[in-house]
């Protein structure tokens, strides 16, 4: 048994040497033959005559040998293929439609696929990422539930302490630009804080040196850090004594420790890691950490789960959270770091996924149609003696050589796509695996490729094998009214027409959701505004005093420079996230004692006039609000509407906790942010509080530039030209050792903020163009080919008086009528389906009625000119041909 | 040449086995040994002998090597395998069961039946 499987594998594949072989066995035998006879008196000549006619057909031997060593299978797949190839070629029109289908679709899932695959199939890159966890929340409220991985300090060390079933790490989920001097440069780096054990529990060995120890994860502990391979070898040309030097990070003396190897991927983009030392105190009070943790060898995800879940519901309630909607687990690690990206993404998938279908739903209405043309082939072979079952197994041949010519197309389409999606990416999502077109993704999309032409190609090929032999010889593709049912192709089209519907629907709420969240007031002026972000978690800068002063100095130089009209320096810019935190309203009506939250900013004086931001009531903050004045704040009127509702708010006064009170001086209009805490929308104008710089203390600066890298903002009168280098200089001037992170102008910061919403609008909106392309293209197809069909008939009826508009009328309605079904059951899909937009979806309604009806609208329109288009062919019908013509 | 016998079906296979049985064979030679023993009785169409020596081979009834011919051509020969000569002697047995059983029938008077 064993040795024929390897003969068989031998054969097949040594195709050519095996062809080889039996023609020179088979000739030497011949020639032989003829020798002998020669030796027997006959002719040379003859004797080679009847050597051959004494042997037979070589081919047809040949053919039985083949057939002997297992080979016919093969040989009839490979001969069903050539003939499907012809059967393609011959028909170009044909084949081009479906490729041009198959391309579209496939190249679209190809590219999709691709960042899919990259972020939530293709497992982390570390090793046994399969006992990787993430200890997470879980909340299940009314209808909704979510995972969270951001969590406290106590939350840690309980994890730490208490969970043996698993090796735990904590770290700091982002990543930080740091201030980096070494060997003679100054670099914005990005750094990640990690807890010790962090990369053994990832399964990452340092390449030189080692990992962060226990006593360097401490309060005051050593400082020390480790290195990037990529910043290694940038900085420190790969000096292989690296270990026990020392750098500049964030203006203090760090020892080097280790540095990882080149082939590892860091979760967040980093390329330098400090210690984090988590506590319970400070950020450790918020819940600002996240954990990571392998399972121990020979435990199980239920016991470590079971001792998780156990530790985290007193804790839980310690955190004011309600235990009973809420308890920790432990989820895959990379869920835990994907989280936030999944359910745009699935919807992608589907969506995608879905444009799939509504193509290979058009081919196969082509399908349907090209086998009306070809009935008397079928009914032939038949009556030849062709199994129905080879009949079926040729057509289907057919389509999944088509599928695999419109895979391959796609690919190429796949290709493009993927780097039209990493333009749109960044910012929308971390990713940190490559996404491209590897072997993983072109093996999916051959295996779409080849189940789409199954999918498109097997009730077609059913349906034409079903014949009435007799019937469609002797019917000679004559018929007078059609004659074939057309049924099924009808159902084809209203089912893609319902399809589009559903994708259209979604894909107009996501671009209304964009159109709003960009059309939201910004509430100041981004024209000629230049940032410029720069870190100043710098030891150098740990007073209120060295802070302040670099703002005064670097902003009157950047005042000077020749067309700039004013400067100023904000903690966070608007269409950022800005730091949030606790207040208390101490006087005016309605005063409770609970804390409140808001966004808090520290700015110099000449911010609202840098931004344009109008003044309200009040005043804004001038150089005489110093850190002797009286403490003032500055609120914006969603403060008021939040908080104050009905009050004028000048004159109350705050406390920001810490013995931090202040009196509300002034009240300005809202800008746009992007909204860390509320309901969830994307951005919005969040209840605001601003401070002078110069009253924020030592320890507020220490604590906020953990977080926030302040922004400088320069408003010039004319181009950026000229004015990037002007900041440049002016800052080099006051402290050479500080790098800005880098140059935006304030449109940029507001393109930047709406990334993801722009990704899945975009990706969105042009695949349910596509549908509405193939919809339109199957309604056309279906309307012409009854046009095609019904030439005769409509020729008799013109000839036996009928109006030309009355026969339009009668081939094209069926189109209409059809796209109006699908638009109805589309509608019904579509009203199901949007209810896993509900999270996406801002400042309208899922069911928003509109949308509805503009696509529905959209549709029919698109299917009635695809309707009537085609029909138009009949007003120019010549009757007394179209009865010639035999 | 006396008079020719058409080969059974299935008869062949067991013929090449035999053939092979006495040391290495081409194609051609085989052909010649069954017509040399049987004294030109069976003749064997030469088409179909290739079908079947692929078929034996296919099934590791005899063993195919290229190796250099009388007239130093490259020929493939063919020799019987282990299992081609366990193969062999459950043919020959058949084979003397069926001659029997064919010859009883043959040689039965009328009164027997």
């Amino acid at each position: 048994m064993l040795a024929q499987v390897r003969s068989w594998w031998r054969a097949l594949t040594g195709q050519s040497r095996l062809a080889g072989e039996m023609a020179s066995e088979m000739d030497s035998h011949m020639e032989r033959y003829a020798a002998d006879l020669v030796t027997s008196g006959v002719e040379p000549e003859e004797a080679r005559r009847r050597a051959r006619i004494e042997f037979g057909s070589t081919a047809a031997a040949a053919e039985e040998c083949r057939e002997a060593v297992g080979l016919r299978w093969p040989d009839e797949f490979a001969r069903d293929l050539r003939y499907a190839a012809r059967v393609l070629r011959k028909s170009p029109t044909f084949t081009a439609a479906g490729v041009v289908t198959l391309a579209l679709c496939i190249g679209a899932n190809t590219a999709i696929f691709s960042v899919v695959d990259a972020v939530l199939l293709r497992p982390l890159p570390y090793p046994h990422p399969e006992r990787l966890f993430s200890v997470a929340r879980h909340f299940q409220g009314k209808g909704a539930e979510s995972y969270q991985t951001n969590l406290w300090g106590g939350v840690w060390e309980a994890a730490r302490d208490n969970a043996a079933y698993v090796d735990a790490a904590v770290f700091s989920d982002g990543s930080m630009g740091v201030n980096f001097v070494a060997g003679g440069r100054v670099e914005y780096v990005k750094q990640q804080r990690v807890s010790a054990g962090f990369f053994r529990v990832l399964g990452i060995t340092p390449l030189i040196g080692r990992e962060f120890s226990a006593d360097e994860d401490r309060q005051g502990g050593p400082a020390v850090t480790v290195l990037s391979y990529a910043l290694w070898k940038r900085v420190f040309r790969a000096d292989p004594a690296i270990v026990g030097k020392a750098v500049t990070l964030r203006g203090e003396p760090y020892t080097v420790v280790g540095v990882l190897p080149a082939n590892f991927q860091s979760i967040v983009p980093a390329e330098l890691w400090t210690p984090l030392r988590a506590s319970r105190s400070g950020e450790g009070a918020g819940s600002n950490y996240a954990v990571v943790a392998r399972l121990r060898s020979g435990t199980t995800w239920a016991q470590a789960n079971g001792q998780i879940e156990a530790i985290g519901t007193p804790l839980l309630r310690e955190y004011g959270q309600d235990p009973s909607t809420q308890h920790l687990l432990l989820i895959s690690f990379q869920r835990g770091l994907t989280e936030y990206v999944r359910q745009p993404l699935l919807i992608l998938w589907a969506a995608v996924g879905l444009v799939l279908l509504i193509g290979c739903v058009n081919i196969a209405g082509l399908l349907l149609a090209r086998a009306a043309g070809r009935t008397r082939e079928m009914a032939t072979r038949l009556a030849l003696g062709g199994g129905r079952a080879a009949l079926i197994r040729q057509m289907l041949a057919e389509s999944v050589v088509l599928g695999l010519c419109g895979g391959a197309t796609g690919a190429t389409l796949g290709w493009l796509g993927v780097k039209a999606l990493k333009a749109l990416m960044p910012g929308s999502m971390n990713v940190w695996q490559a996404v491209e077109l590897d072997w993983r993704v072109l093996a999916a999309t051959a295996c779409a490729s080849i189940a789409a032409g199954i999918l498109f190609g097997l009730y077609p090929a059913l349906a034409a094998s079903r014949l009435e032999i007799r019937a469609a010889l002797s019917e000679a593709g004559r018929g007078v009214a059609g004659g074939r049912n057309p049924w099924p192709r009808r159902l084809l089209v209203a089912s893609e027409v319902a399809l589009g519907v559903v994708l259209l629907v979604g894909a107009g709420l996501l671009i209304r959701t964009f159109a709003h969240l960009r059309g939201l007031d910004p509430g100041f002026d981004a024209h000629n505004v230049i940032t410029a972000q720069l870190s100043l978690q710098d030891a150098r800068y740990a007073t209120s005093q060295s802070v302040n002063r670099l703002y005064e100095q670097s902003l009157a130089r950047m005042r000077e420079l020749p067309g700039v009209d004013s400067a100023a320096v904000a903690l966070s810019l608007p269409y950022e996230r800005a730091l949030n935190t606790g207040f208390q309203r101490l006087d005016g009506p309605h005063v409770d004692t609970e804390s409140q939250i808001t966004n808090l900013f520290y700015i110099t004086p000449e911010y609202f006039r840098v931004l344009r931001i109008p003044v309200l009531r009040g005043r804004v903050f001038t150089v005489a609000d110093s850190s002797t004045a009286a403490p003032s704040a500055v609120v914006s009127e969603a403060f008021v509407k939040m908080y104050m509702p009905g009050d004028d708010a000048l004159g109350r006064h705050l406390d920001l906790g810490g013995g931090d009170r202040r009196e509300i001086v002034g009240v300005v209009g809202d800008v746009q942010q992007k909204s860390g805490w509320g309901d969830g929308r994307p951005l919005a104008a969040m209840p605001d509080i601003y401070i002078p710089a110069a009253q924020t203390d030592d320890k507020s600066f220490q604590g906020v530039h953990v977080w926030f890298s302040p922004g400088w903002i320069v408003r010039s009168s004319g181009p950026a030209e000229g004015v990037i280098a002007g900041m440049q200089r002016a800052l080099e001037s006051v402290d050479p050792r500080l790098p800005f992170a880098g140059f935006h102008s304030m449109d940029d910061v507001r393109y930047r903020a709406l990334a993801q919403e722009r990704f899945q609008a975009v990706l969105l909106g042009s695949l349910a163009g596509l549908a509405l392309l193939l919809a339109a293209v199957g309604i056309y197809g279906l309307i012409a080919n009854s046009v095609a069909e019904r030439t005769r008939e409509l020729g008799i009826r013109l000839a036996l008086g009928a109006s030309v508009a009355q026969a339009v009328q009668s081939v094209a309605l069926p189109g209409v009528v059809l796209a109006l079904a699908g638009v109805v059951v589309g509608s019904v899909l579509a009203g199901f389906a949007t209810q896993m937009l509900r999270h996406l979806v801002w400042g309208v309604r899922p069911g928003d009625p509109l949308t509805f009806a503009a696509v529905g609208l959209v549709l029919l329109g698109v299917a009635a000119a695809a309707s009537f288009l085609p029909a138009l062919r009949i007003t120019r019908l010549n009757p007394a041909e179209t009865l010639r013509q035999e | 040449m006396g008079k020719q016998v058409d080969i059974l079906q299935g008869t062949l296979d067991m013929l090449i086995l035999k053939a092979v049985s006495l040391g290495p064979l081409h194609g051609y030679g085989i052909l010649l040994r069954i017509q040399q023993v049987s004294k030109d009785a069976l003749q064997i169409p030469q088409g179909s002998l290739y079908p079947a020596l692929y078929r034996l081979e296919h099934r590791g009834w005899i063993a195919a090597e290229w190796g250099e011919s009388e007239n130093k051509r490259k020929a493939k020969y063919y020799r019987l395998t282990a299992t081609g000569r366990r193969q062999l002697k459950t043919e020959r047995q058949e084979w003397k069961r069926l001659a029997v059983a064919i010859g009883d029938v043959l040689a039965a008077e009328p009164r027997e039946v």
